[in-house]
């Protein structure tokens, strides 16, 4: 008989996913936030929406602008039941359900094309 | 953007983020006529502000039913691929449509949510599908009453549809659109309440996530508005959660429905 645990893997995975999620890109907004705040410039919001790679590169250079850390907290947010579809195939994997993990790919990879056809 | 700008955001996404939770809305349809008629953002901008919310409240949610496995994963993923197809329509058709049309959409899906608040006080099903009748077999702990309630789910392709035309919703205006899955999951599939509730709940994050690329692409996603509101709504969410447990009765739906169907009016003639 097998154990229970094994059986609720892909709920704690996808709990975990979620909350990580949430709270990452909480964090990212209020230190945006914060920024905008203390800022002594004026905050510019750029004229075209960055696209993430843009977002990554300035928050790794170092710079801390303010709009663009807001942007990484909401990409983040908004990437975070791609990643939690993602978790549910692995979870789905771990518990041997193939024809869940079938289930979850093809959502995810619905989500990643409507993705990739909107930042071109 | 002033200070009172940021404070008037978080204090707009909190009261509407508290509202929708005790009322089992979600932010969305409180936020969006909040941010148009109170903040004066264009339609397309509200809404997706609106979707940003809507995926903190759905992935916070949906964090907790998960885990307490009330949230029937199996359907709720089926049920998604519904909903994703709906909102991916439903966000490329709001970026044709000007700002007017969709406020006009959006005024009518009040007064059909106005309704839908009121007539699901009157309707559910208390007697559950049992298990071995259906598909997607599922036990929970309700809390409430300390028992272990057993279920299994039938007629999905009628809330595949429903799940599809939700979905369309939810791109299309930036709301959520639990006040529809759900009761199609109690009344059609024999789903209970709570289940249904949870479920939709979890369903809703990706069904906004399936849009919000969308809107961001096509530059409406300002994040000096959508982070304080974002946040906010995501704190009103947990103290709508807890007020919600305390108060019962069915005055205060019928007093938010008048006040829907006054929005309804507002976003209209604006």
């Amino acid at each position: 008989m097998e154990s229970t645990a094994s059986h609720h893997i892909v709920e704690r995975w996808i709990g975990w996913t979620l909350r990580l999620g949430v709270w990452a890109s909480a964090a990212l907004m209020v230190l945006g936030l914060a920024l905008a705040w203390f800022s002594t410039s004026t905050i510019h919001l750029p004229s075209e929406n960055p696209r993430p790679t843009v977002v990554l590169h300035s928050l790794f250079s170092g710079s801390l602008d303010p709009v663009m850390v807001m942007f990484a907290g909401l990409l983040l947010l908004m990437l975070t039941p791609f990643l939690r579809v993602l978790t549910a195939a692995a979870g789905f994997a771990a518990e041997r359900d193939r024809t869940f993990v079938v289930v979850a790919l093809v959502v995810f990879a619905m989500l990643l094309a409507e993705l990739v056809f909107s930042l071109q | 953007m002033t200070a009172g700008s940021f404070l008037l955001l978080i204090g707009g996404g909190i009261v509407t983020g508290t509202v929708g939770a005790m009322l089992g809305l979600g932010g969305g349809v409180f936020l969006t006529p909040f941010l148009v008629l109170v903040f004066h953002l264009p339609m397309h901008q509200a809404i997706a502000t609106s979707i940003l919310a809507v995926i903190a409240t759905s992935s916070a949610g949906a964090a907790m039913n998960v885990e307490r496995q009330i949230v029937n994963l199996r359907l709720g993923m089926t049920l998604e691929v519904a909903t994703v197809v709906g909102a991916i329509f439903g966000g490329l058709t709001a970026n044709v449509l000007s700002g007017e049309v969709l406020s006009r959409i959006f005024s009518f899906l009040l007064l059909c949510v106005s309704f839908m608040m009121i007539w699901r006080t009157r309707h559910s099903r208390g007697i559950s599908t049992p298990m071995g009748a259906g598909v997607f077999p599922a036990s929970f702990n309700d809390e409430a009453t300390g028992e272990v309630v057993s279920y299994s789910v039938v007629r999905v392709p009628w809330v595949m549809g429903v799940s599809l035309i939700a979905g369309n919703i939810s791109g299309l205006l930036g709301v959520g659109g639990g006040i529809f899955k759900v009761p199609a999951m109690n009344m059609i599939s024999g789903i209970p309440l709570k289940a249904a509730t949870a479920t939709s709940n979890f369903m809703i994050g990706v069904t906004a996530a399936a849009s919000a690329f969308i809107y961001f692409a096509h530059g409406h996603l300002n994040p000096l508005v959508a982070s304080p509101a974002a946040l906010g709504v995501l704190m009103g969410s947990f103290v709508g959660v807890r007020i919600n447990r305390r108060i019962k009765g069915t005055s205060l739906t019928w007093i938010f429905a008048v006040v829907l169907c006054l929005i309804s009016l507002k976003m209209f003639w604006r």
